[in-house]
């Protein structure tokens, strides 16, 4: 076998993922092809790169808190779509309900006797002089 | 019988305190979760355990920690949003990923520009040295460049850890699939890790530094596999 087809089984040999009789047979070429020990460790070498791009990052303080609110808000959500169909016909009810009570308001006042008027100061009159202000007992001692 | 029936996922029988929820499995958690009473315990738990691989994971494939914590909390309300429907098919682990791969992929869709790239923030905490910053701004360069596709099943080998054939179920490829795009992502990030270092000249990472090796080294090589496929 040639290098180039060893090279096709290096990144499955670094992920463990090469099958046992395949791995013998590159190991056992690893230890006498300097160039395709190269390539073994350019590959380990892009992952320690990957890893070490993420190494500093740090979660930010409020991350789970951010989580958890919009989890809570997702259930308030979810209740209110799942009333929003009780809505419509509870609307439509309630106008049914006040249309009908005005209908029967209106029949009622039409066959009771007109309330009696209070009396009406005269046009161009003097207007009715306003009561005093009601006094508490004891409020205004001094 | 009657045990091969039941669901794989049962609310714990008893609600888990606070030791309890430490000690628990991912298993056990996402069990916790289907119960009300002790649902929020168990969905803090999995969060405070994951939280920073699922943000590195969205870090690495968005390239700045404004979008990637975004896309991290989304992934995290919807697992929380489809816990219900959970069956126990996957571990949590490759699940979540799974989520937070097509959070990102599906944000890479809609906003992805090269421009974006020039304003990177750097990593927030502990200041780094000069040549682990410069090394980290390239291969974040590298990985903003690859194809979604090979990019998204590298980081989840190399980031998140995974298995090829949990990356096969996180991503509903074939196991064959996976494998040759591993290896393909592999050469994908060697060309351009030199492409970018001969464009940036005198500020090129150090070689060699702490045991790491360049990975664009050998570079003929690459190119003799690459003709191979």
């Amino acid at each position: 076998m040639t290098c180039r087809s060893f090279q096709k089984d290096l990144s499955s040999y670094l992920d463990g993922e090469l099958p046992g009789a395949r791995a013998a047979r590159l190991e056992a070429h690893l230890r006498v092809c300097h160039h395709c020990q190269q390539e073994m460790a350019a590959l380990r070498g892009i992952n320690d790169h990957i890893r070490a791009a993420s190494r500093h990052l740090r979660v930010s303080q409020d991350f789970d808190q951010r989580v958890l609110r919009a989890v809570g808000y997702y259930r308030v959500t979810t209740m209110r779509r799942e009333r929003r169909p009780l809505v419509k016909p509870l609307v439509v009810l309630a106008l049914i309900l006040l249309a009908l009570f005005g209908l029967i308001k209106q029949y009622f006042s039409r066959n009771l006797p007109l309330p009696v008027r209070a009396p009406q100061p005269a046009v161009g009159g003097y207007a009715p002089a306003p009561q005093a202000a009601p006094t508490f007992p004891g409020r205004n001692r001094r | 019988m009657e045990e091969a029936l039941r669901p794989r996922l049962l609310p714990a029988e008893e609600p888990l305190d606070g030791q309890a929820l430490a000690s628990a499995s991912d298993t056990e958690l996402m069990a916790a979760c289907q119960d009300p009473e002790s649902a929020s315990g168990g969905f803090r738990e999995l969060l405070s355990r994951y939280r920073k691989s699922a943000l590195a994971l969205a870090y690495q494939m968005l390239g700045n920690v404004e979008d990637a914590e975004d896309a991290a909390q989304e992934a995290f309300v919807r697992v929380f949003q489809a816990m219900p429907q959970f069956r126990g098919q996957a571990s949590f682990s490759t699940w979540l990923y799974r989520i937070v791969t097509n959070t990102c992929l599906a944000r890479i869709r809609r906003h992805r520009s090269s421009a974006a790239l020039e304003t990177l923030p750097e990593p927030r905490g502990e200041d780094s040295p000069s040549d682990q910053v410069a090394n980290g701004l390239l291969t974040r360069q590298v990985l903003h460049q690859m194809p979604p596709g090979l990019q998204a099943v590298l980081l989840l080998r190399v980031e998140g850890g995974l298995s090829y054939r949990e990356i096969a179920d996180a991503l509903g490829l074939p196991i064959g699939t996976v494998r040759s795009r591993l290896s393909k992502a592999r050469i994908a990030f060697r060309k351009l890790w030199n492409e970018f270092e001969r464009g940036s000249g005198d500020g090129a990472p150090a070689v060699g530094q702490a045991g790491v090796t360049r990975p664009g080294r050998a570079n003929s090589a690459v190119d003799s596999v690459e003709e191979e496929r």
